[in-house]
């Protein structure tokens, strides 16, 4: 065998070692409707967080005068109602914006809440066994048993009205006041929402946690790290959590479009946040009363959930190709 | 099997009663509630009506406030206990207040607040004894209504509502597996073309928004916009019109007359469709996909069957082993599963009936609906899993 030239040899580049997440961040850039939904979702959080700034108009200011207004009209003292106005004279426009602030920020806080709920009894369930895993598994199963929206419907029912005598301190509430853009005796029930979504919430992540971390718990780098002698908890924390991080984040994407869902069908029923402060679910269900009179008033709040909710779907369907390792290029 | 069965029923049994045990617990420990509403009604009238001490035992006795609430659950539960045990055991052992005791706080700066505290005229078993109850939940009684048709059996409400919740998710169960399961095989089959891609975008929208939306929007456009441009329109909200009413083109149609039935009933049919197909085709398509990749599919395609044949006979009857077993958690649907949807339209099914039993604080109607939904569910899943071994042999039950 004759080796052959070295002109006839292409010539070799030296490999570029790429990290994981790089190569995950390129695929998620070549996916345009993901990147696309990403925009979509970042441009409406940025929108809700400026709220305050935005809002041409007081978010409670009635005007008696000027009700039902329809989109792109001017009241009788000049001022353009950009999305009309609504049955008592409130700015659509304004409430759409703290209501985003509202709707979006329960979509992510509660999400956020019920995934780390999940995400550290699952680890420890999957990753301990024994009793841990028992006690874990049998609570998931009793609440995978109960109808979660009737049962949700429930504990809402029974608070809302009375959400002064929940006892959360004074200092958490103007906390979340801040972070909702609402009132602080509004805060209240909001974060009472968002700890109902979250305590119905945690139990498919922590099943995905539990089995993610029974499989990690098997590998052989667990057992090296044991052998160099690191504890559990930095197992769990160095090890167990970075590797079985990718299916969470997917799994996180479709928790906030539940939770948007459940919050919006909340409101919606008329069980959730209640009217003045204002969400995407109880404007609906609000414009829902007039819309025979006034068929645009429904689409106003419908969009946002519309839009929201297909963005996060097809953001988290993209992040899923990208994080797949089965998936070349 | 025997061993499974009998585990599980017991792991059932004790799902139940927690479940049904949490939320009694939430319904009447919760601040609020009927004793609140009095008060609320009596500040209302300010004097015209007035609310006294009788008007507050009263609504104790009905909605069994003054029962303990391991009493109260308990006679909820099992319809026990009912008065004293053989006659005259425990007579006098207290199982409640019927009276309690006030406490008047003065503040130092002058407020002046009435709590209440300890009991001043204790419950005792032989108090009850002509108290009405029910045989226990259990039993298959679940007591009377409350506050939505006084003192009328919680069953014959829930028995008025079914058939309206029956028939809207029969029918829109039926449709979705008839539409769903061809568009699933289509797409599956001719993966990538673009009825495929149209189906799948379809799907994929449909499956990732709310019902609420959807109904709302159908309203909008087949009720509101149809009926504005002079076009045949559907009526939204009710399963029967109150009046006669006219739709254009094809004249006068009597209140509550077939038609009018008929026509009420495809708009909350058709949303409820709409979204089970959008799940469902996805799930087929899922599934066909992965058989049609299986050696056996290529050898029957090897031995020159028919593709038609291969289609139906060799990769559709192995798809839909998981998609009947799908089919078994929507037992559970049926009954509380068109909740949302019966809201939009206004539909007097139980989920609406839920709805109202939640704000008029009927505990009765609210609880039977809850335990009723569990046991289904449970049923469901119980069914699912059985199902798996049946139409999966490697799978066994242990």
């Amino acid at each position: 065998m004759s080796v052959p030239s070295s002109a006839a040899m292409p010539e070799l580049k030296p490999a570029r070692s790429e990290g994981q997440w790089a190569i995950v961040f390129r695929r998620l850039r070549r996916h345009r409707v993901a990147m696309f939904c990403f925009v979509v979702l970042i441009g409406m959080l940025t929108i809700s967080a400026l709220a305050p700034l935005i809002a041409p108009f007081e978010r409670d200011e009635p005007n008696l005068r000027a009700r039902f207004l329809t989109p792109m009209s001017v009241d009788n003292d000049g001022n353009l109602r950009l999305l009309g106005t609504d049955h008592l004279g409130r700015d659509y426009f304004t409430r759409l914006l703290y209501a985003s602030r509202v709707s979006l920020g329960t979509a992510f806080f509660a999400t956020f809440l019920a995934s780390a709920i999940g995400i550290t009894l699952g680890i420890l369930a999957g990753f301990f066994g024994g009793w841990v895993d028992v006690i874990v598994s049998r609570t998931l199963e009793v609440i995978a048993s109960i109808p979660t929206l009737v049962l949700l419907l429930i504990v809402v029912t029974v608070f809302v009205g009375r959400e002064e005598d929940i006892p959360i301190p004074r200092f958490v509430t103007s906390i979340f006041a801040g972070f909702f853009a609402v009132q602080t005796r509004e805060a209240n029930i909001v974060l009472l929402v968002n700890i109902v979504l979250a305590l119905f919430g945690w139990t498919v992540t922590a099943r995905l946690m539990r089995g993610m971390a029974m499989s990690v718990r098997e590998h052989i780098y667990i057992e090296a790290a044991r052998a160099l002698g690191a504890s559990n908890f930095r197992i769990l924390v160095r090890h167990v959590f970075p590797n079985s991080l990718p299916p969470m984040i997917v799994d996180f994407t479709l928790g906030v479009n539940a939770i948007l869902l459940a919050e919006s069908a909340l409101s919606f029923l008329g069980f959730g946040i209640q009217d003045p402060t204002p969400t995407w679910g109880n404007m609906l269900n609000n414009a829902q009363n007039y819309m025979f009179q006034h068929p645009w008033m429904p689409l106003i709040p419908a969009m946002p959930i519309l839009i929201a909710s297909l963005a996060v779907n097809y953001f988290g369907d993209g992040l899923r190709d990208a994080l797949d390792p089965r998936q070349r290029g | 099997m025997t061993t499974f069965l009998i585990r599980r029923f017991v792991q059932m049994f004790f799902v139940t009663v927690v479940a049904a045990f949490l939320s009694f617990i939430l319904l009447y420990l919760a601040p609020g509630g009927p004793i609140d509403e009095l008060r609320g009604a009596q500040r209302q009238n300010d004097g015209m009506s007035r609310v006294d001490q009788t008007d507050v035992q009263r609504v104790r006795e009905r909605f069994e406030l003054d029962f303990y609430l391991p009493f109260r659950f308990s006679r909820w539960l099992i319809g026990w206990p009912s008065g004293p045990i053989f006659g005259a055991i425990g007579a006098d052992w207290q199982v409640g207040c019927s009276i309690p005791g006030q406490v008047r706080l003065v503040y130092p700066d002058g407020r002046v607040e009435i709590i209440e505290e300890g009991c001043e005229v204790p419950l005792t078993l032989a108090s009850i004894e002509d108290r009405r109850v029910s045989n226990g939940v259990f039993f298959g009684d679940f007591g009377l209504s409350q506050t939505i048709l006084r003192d009328r059996p919680v069953m014959t409400l829930i028995m008025s509502r079914l058939p309206y919740t029956l028939s809207l998710m029969g029918t829109s169960i039926l449709l979705s597996i008839l539409i769903a399961v061809p568009i699933g095989i289509y797409s599956a089959v001719r993966q990538y073309s673009r009825f495929d891609y149209t189906m799948t975008t379809i799907a994929f929208i449909g499956s990732s928004l709310p019902s609420f939306v959807f109904g709302i929007f159908a309203i909008l456009i087949f009720s509101i916009l149809a009926q504005r441009a002079g076009l045949p329109y559907l009526p939204s909200g009710n399963a029967s019109g109150a009046r006669d009413w006219v739709m254009p083109y094809f004249g006068r149609i009597e209140a509550g007359s077939l038609v009018d039935r008929g026509l009420r009933f495809i708009m909350p049919v058709g949303v409820l469709t709409f979204i089970n197909i959008a799940g469902w085709s996805r799930f087929i398509r899922a599934s066909m996909l992965e058989v049609l990749q299986q050696d056996y599919v290529r050898t029957a395609r090897a031995k020159g069957v028919k593709e038609r044949m291969v289609i139906i006979k060799h990769a559709l009857r192995n798809a839909l082993i998981p998609f009947i077993t799908l089919l078994a958690g929507v037992l559970a649907a049926l009954f509380g599963g068109a909740l949302i949807t019966e809201a939009v339209f206004n539909w007097p099914g139980l989920g609406r009936l839920f709805i109202d039993a939640l704000g008029r604080h009927d505990y009765n109607v609210v609880m039977a609906l809850l335990f009723v939904n569990v046991v289904l569910l449970m049923i469901g899943i119980l069914i699912a899993d059985i199902l798996y071994t049946i139409v999966d042999p490697r799978i066994r039950l242990s």
